[in-house]
C-alpha cells in the first residue's frame, strides 16, 4: 500500500490523533469527566465498541461478543476513573515512560519507511560532509610492499642494509590495490594507522609497528578516490533515514513544546 | 482467537501511524537487493578471513524485547558496520573494528509479538485475546524491567514444555502476523548490503526445544528479497527438525534460491543435538542422514550460553576441555530436566563429527559432516563478542546492570545459572573471494569457515598428501588450493598419511597465541570412535618442552587488579606443517585444528575492575581464560 508522503508526516499524525481524541471525547455532546461517577452506555458507545471490535477483529460482533465487550469496556471505565481519582497516573514513573516513548515510536516510525529522492540525499550530502571525510580513507587504494621483524632494532638494523630479507610469515608480502579496509583486518588498526601517514614513494619506510612486530613498508601506491555521490548513497540513505527519525522526535517535541512556557530556576 | 495476533499487529500500527503498514516495498539498487553475484571483482582464492556473527537478535525477538531491547534491526546493522549506537540502557557504543557481514536471526515464533503486545491497548489484550496467561504477562511487562524479565521467563518455559497460549501458538494467525515484519526486515537488510563493503543476510532462528532440551537453528539465506520475500519464517513450536529441512528443500526448489541451518547450543539439547538415531528413536535412514548433510554443513560451536567442542567427561586427556562448561553441563536450556553424562556424547561437537563416522560406516552417509563457527546469540541488537565490550546476552544484563556477573541469569524463575557462566560470545569466520551474500553464503556451504571465542586470529589449513616444510617458501595458499584441500573439504586415503599446512596468526590487535593443536578422531579397527589431541607447533618451542607428553604451560600475564595482560609471552605467529603420525589405511578419520590465545581477561574481570564489582571465588578464578578458535574439519575418507 502506498501512500502519499503527508500520510507520513508525524505532525499530521498528532494532528489526527488529536481530532479523534477531540472527536471521542465529545462524543454525544458531554465530555466524559473522570470524577463522575455516571458511566452511560448508550446506542452511540455500543456502536463504538462494535466498530473498535471489528476494525481488530474483521467482522462484526456477535452479540454475546459485544455484551462481552462492553461489559469489559465498563470495568476498565470504572478502573480507569478511579485510578484516575487516586492520583496513580501522577508520578507513576512507568506511566509517564509508557506515554513518553509512545510519542516518540508515532514520530520515528514514518521515517523508517520514507523514501528519500536524489536531491535530498545530495543535499543531505551537502550538509555534513564531516560525516563522510573518513570514508575516503577507508576506501583508499594501496598497493605496497613489507617486510617483518620481532624487534625495532633489528627493522632499523635491516633499513640501513637496504630492507632486503624480512623474518618469515604468513602476511602477504606484497599487496597490490587492497583498500584500507582490508588491511586493516589483516595488519590491524595500528599498522593501518600507521600505513595513513606514510607518503607513496619507492623507499622502504618505517619501521610500523603492528601486532605482529615491526615493518619495512614501501607505499608504492594510493589512491584516494574522489567522494563521490553515486558510490556512497547507500550509506547517504542510510544516514538520512537515521537522522529523520531523530530530526522528527525533536521536531514533534519542539511544536509541542512550543505550546509551554517553561519556567526554570536556576 | 486464531486471528488475535494478525489483529494485534494492525490494531498497534493503525494506532501508530499508516504508514508502517505499507508492504516495505524495496528501493533499493539490484547490486544491494540481490546475491551479489557480477557485483565485485573476487579474488583468484579466498585472500582473507571475513568476519561476522549469524546469530544476532533484535527488538523483533518476542524474548529480546520482553527482556527490554529497543533497538531494531536498522541500529543492529549500523552496529555491526562499526558505526556508534546508543545502548537501549542510554550508553552510546561501538564495536573497535566493524564486522564484515550479520544474520538478524530473531525467533520465528511470534515474531515482533511482544513488541506488538507491548503495544497493543490493555483493553484489546483483556477482551479480545482474552487469554488470562497473556493478560498477565502483558502486566508484567508494563510493571518492571524486573516484571517483564520473569514474564519472558514464563514464556520461554511454557515454550519449552509446549504449553504456550493458543493465543501465541498457532503457526497459521503467527505467519500471517509475521509477513509484515519479515518483508520490513528484508528491506532494511537490503539497504545495508552493500558488496565489498559489508554483507547483510536474511535469516532468522527456528526455535523448537521439546521439553526444554534446545534443538534451535540459526536459518541463513543466500539470496536477496527477490526470492526471500517469496517465503515467511517457518515456526519452532510445534515442527520438527525434518519438517525444517522440507520446507528448506521447498523454498530452494520454488525460488531457485539457497539456505542452510546451523544448530546451535547443542550442549543445552540434553543429548538430542546428535543423535545415534532418528528423532523418534527409530534406526538412522541415509535418506534421514542424506537430507541433514545437506541442510545442516555447519554448526555453531560457541556462543554466550557456553562451548560445545568437548567437555572434559567425553575428552578426560584434553586439558583444555573445559572452557565455557561452567554453568550450562548440568541441565537443559529451561532446566526443566538435569543432565546426566551419558547424555553428553548427543551434544558436543566432537563426539558428533566421531558418532558421524560410525553412522558413515553403518550406512554410507555421514549426517554429522559438519563444519564450525562461533557467533554471539546476543538479545540486545549489539553483536559484541569482544571481552572489553561485553553488552550482555539481553538487555537485562547490560552494562549499567554493573552486578550482572553476580546475579542469578535464570530468566526469573529458576536456579543455578549466573552471569559470569555466560561467555562474552563468539564470531563467525568465512574464508570467501570477496565480500557478498553468495561468496559469504558458499563458505559456509563449502565449510571453509571457523570458530573463534571473538578474538580476530586468522588460521589457514590444508590437507593433503606431501605437503613439507618447503611448501612455506612458495606461493604456499597456491598449493593449498591446487594440490591439497582447505578447512571443510575431503581427502580420499591413498594409502599415505595425510600432511597439512597449518597456519596460525595472533588477532593484530589482540593477545598472543600459546599453541596450536590438531584434533584427530577416527574408528579404530574395532570400529571403536578414538580421539586424540595432538600439539603441533607452539610458542617458544626451544625453551618449553613436553613432560609427560604435555607441553609446559604457556604463562599468565594478566593483572587481576587491573584487568591486564602483556604479549611478552607466546608468539605473534604460529606455523607447521605436520604429518598425521598414527595413520593406518582404510581408518575413517577427521582432523581439526584448535588455536590457543594466552590467557586474557575475561568480560567478568573486566567489570570487576571497571564496576568495582566482587567477585566470588568461584568466579574469580574463571576470569581470566585461553580464547580460542576451532576449525573446521577435514576428512579423511576411506576408498569408495
Amino acid at each position: 500500500m502506498n501512500l502519499p508522503n503527508w500520510t507520513r508526516e508525524p505532525l499530521v499524525h498528532f494532528a489526527v490523533m488529536g481530532a479523534v481524541l477531540y472527536v471521542a471525547l465529545t462524543w454525544g455532546g458531554t465530555p466524559p469527566d473522570p470524577s463522575s461517577r455516571v458511566i452511560s452506555v448508550g446506542a452511540a458507545e455500543e456502536e463504538k465498541i462494535a466498530e473498535s471490535w471489528t476494525l481488530t477483529m474483521g467482522r462484526s460482533p456477535t452479540d454475546a461478543e459485544l455484551d462481552q465487550a462492553i461489559d469489559a469496556f465498563v470495568r476498565e471505565e470504572v478502573l480507569y476513573r478511579e485510578a484516575l481519582r487516586l492520583g496513580f497516573d501522577e508520578g507513576d514513573a512507568i506511566v509517564r515512560r509508557r506515554l513518553v516513548s509512545k510519542m516518540d515510536l508515532s514520530a520515528s516510525l514514518a521515517a523508517e519507511t520514507a523514501d528519500p529522492t536524489e536531491e535530498v540525499l545530495r543535499a543531505f550530502l551537502a550538509e555534513n560532509p564531516e560525516l563522510y571525510a573518513d570514508e575516503a580513507s577507508v576506501n583508499a587504494s594501496v598497493s605496497f610492499d613489507q617486510l617483518l621483524f620481532s624487534s625495532e632494532a633489528e627493522a632499523h638494523a635491516a633499513l640501513s642494509r637496504g630492507a632486503q630479507r624480512g623474518e618469515a610469515t604468513s602476511l602477504p608480502g606484497s599487496v597490490t590495490e587492497s583498500i584500507m579496509r582490508d588491511v586493516e583486518a589483516r595488519f590491524g588498526l595500528q599498522f593501518a594507522q600507521g600505513l595513513r601517514d606514510l607518503e607513496p614513494g619507492l623507499d622502504w619506510q618505517g619501521p610500523l609497528a603492528s601486532g605482529f612486530g615491526w615493518h619495512l613498508v614501501r607505499l608504492t601506491s594510493r589512491e584516494v578516490p574522489e567522494p563521490n555521490f553515486e558510490t556512497l548513497q547507500v550509506s547517504i540513505a542510510n544516514d538520512w533515514r537515521s537522522a529523520q527519525i531523530k530530526e522528527r522526535k525533536e521536531r514533534a517535541y519542539e511544536t509541542l513544546r512550543s505550546a509551554y512556557r517553561i519556567d526554570i530556576d536556576r | 482467537m486464531r486471528k488475535a495476533w494478525a489483529a494485534i499487529a494492525c490494531a498497534s500500527i493503525l494506532a501508530i501511524g499508516v504508514s508502517a503498514c505499507s508492504d516495505g516495498e524495496s528501493e533499493t539498487s539490484a547490486e544491494q537487493a540481490g546475491d551479489g553475484t557480477d557485483t565485485i571483482e573476487l579474488a583468484e582464492f579466498p585472500d582473507r578471513p571475513y568476519w561476522g556473527d549469524t546469530h544476532l537478535h533484535t527488538d523483533n525477538s518476542v524474548d529480546a524485547f520482553g527482556f527490554g531491547t529497543r533497538l531494531g534491526p536498522e541500529e543492529a546493522l549500523r552496529f555491526a558496520r562499526g558505526e556508534e549506537v546508543t545502548a537501549t540502557t542510554g550508553a552510546p557504543t561501538q564495536l573497535s573494528r566493524p564486522l564484515d557481514f550479520l544474520v538478524i536471526a530473531d525467533h520465528s515464533d511470534a515474531l515482533g509479538a511482544t513488541r506488538r503486545l507491548y503495544d497493543a491497548p490493555r483493553w484489546y489484550v483483556n477482551w479480545v485475546i482474552g487469554d488470562e496467561t497473556v493478560l498477565r504477562w502483558y502486566d508484567m511487562m508494563h510493571e518492571s524491567p524486573e516484571q517483564s524479565t520473569r514474564a519472558i521467563g514464563e514464556l520461554i518455559s511454557a515454550a519449552a514444555e509446549d504449553r504456550v497460549p493458543e493465543a501465541m501458538a498457532d503457526p497459521e494467525s503467527a505467519a500471517e502476523a509475521t509477513k509484515d515484519i519479515w518483508n520490513t526486515q528484508l528491506s532494511i537488510l537490503d539497504r545495508y548490503n552493500e558488496p565489498g563493503v559489508f554483507t547483510a543476510l536474511a535469516g532468522y532462528e527456528w526455535t523448537a526445544m521439546p521439553n526444554g532440551n534446545n534443538l534451535h537453528r540459526v536459518v541463513m539465506f543466500r539470496d536477496g528479497s527477490d526470492k526471500t520475500r517469496q517465503t515467511v519464517p517457518f515456526p519452532g513450536l510445534q515442527t520438527t527438525a525434518p519438517q525444517l529441512w522440507e520446507y528448506m528443500k521447498g523454498y530452494e526448489e520454488e525460488t531457485g534460491g539457497r539456505v542452510l541451518a546451523i544448530p546451535h547450543n547443542p550442549n543445552l539439547s540434553n543429548g538430542l543435538m546428535f543423535q545415534m538415531t532418528m528423532e523418534d528413536g527409530s534406526p538412522m535412514t541415509p535418506e534421514y542422514a542424506a537430507l541433514r548433510a545437506w541442510a545442516e554443513p555447519v554448526i555453531e560451536a560457541t556462543q554466550i550460553k557456553g562451548d560445545s567442542e568437548t567437555h572434559p567427561y567425553l575428552s578426560p586427556n584434553d586439558e583444555m576441555a573445559s572452557f565455557g562448561e561452567k554453568g550450562w553441563d548440568f541441565g537443559n536450556l529451561s532446566l526443566s530436566e538435569k543432565t546426566d553424562p551419558s547424555m553428553y556424547a548427543g551434544s558436543y561437537a566432537r563426539s558428533a563429527l566421531l558418532r558421524g563416522l560410525t553412522l558413515e560406516q553403518q550406512m554410507g552417509v555421514n549426517p554429522y559432516a559438519f563444519g564450525m563457527i562461533g557467533s554471539t546469540d546476543s538479545h540486545t541488537s549489539l553483536a559484541t563478542g569482544d571481552e572489553d565490550n561485553f553488552w550482555g546476552k539481553h538487555t537485562g544484563n547490560e552494562q549499567s546492570y554493573t552486578e550482572r556477573a553476580m546475579q542469578g541469569q535464570n530468566l526469573g524463575t529458576r536456579e543455578g545459572r549466573f552471569g559470569w557462566h555466560y561467555l562474552a560470545g563468539g564470531y563467525a569466520a568465512a574464508w570467501a573471494k570477496g565480500n557478498t551474500r553468495a561468496e559469504i553464503f558458499d563458505a559456509f556451504a563449502r565449510r571453509e569457515v571457523y570458530a573463534t571465542t571473538g578474538p580476530r586470529m586468522t588460521v589457514r589449513v590444508f590437507g593433503g598428501f606431501g605437503f613439507t616444510a618447503a611448501d612455506w617458501d612458495g606461493n604456499w595458499v597456491r598449493e593449498g588450493y591446487t594440490r591439497g584441500v582447505p578447512m571443510g573439504g575431503e581427502l580420499e586415503d591413498q594409502g599415505d598419511a595425510p600432511s597439512f599446512l597449518i597456519s596460525a596468526m595472533k588477532d593484530p590487535d589482540g593477545a598472543n597465541l600459546d599453541r596450536v593443536q590438531v584434533i584427530k578422531g577416527w574408528l579404530d579397527a574395532s570400529g571403536v570412535m578414538q580421539e586424540q589431541v595432538y600439539d603441533v607447533v607452539w610458542s617458544d618451542m626451544d625453551t618449553r618442552g613436553r613432560s609427560g607428553g604435555r607441553v609446559a604451560p604457556v604463562g599468565d600475564t594478566v593483572n587481576r587488579d587491573d584487568a591486564t595482560y602483556t604479549n611478552d609471552i607466546g608468539a605473534a605467529e604460529l606455523r607447521t606443517t605436520w604429518t598425521d603420525p598414527d595413520y593406518r589405511q582404510g581408518q575413517r578419520a577427521f582432523y581439526y585444528v584448535r588455536v590457543l590465545e594466552i590467557p586474557t581477561p575475561r568480560w567478568t574481570l573486566f567489570d570487576a575492575v571497571r564496576f568495582g564489582v566482587t567477585l566470588s571465588e568461584e568466579a574469580m578464578a574463571d576470569a581470566v581464560a585461553q580464547e580460542r578458535a576451532y576449525t573446521s574439519p577435514i576428512w579423511l575418507k576411506t576408498q569408495s
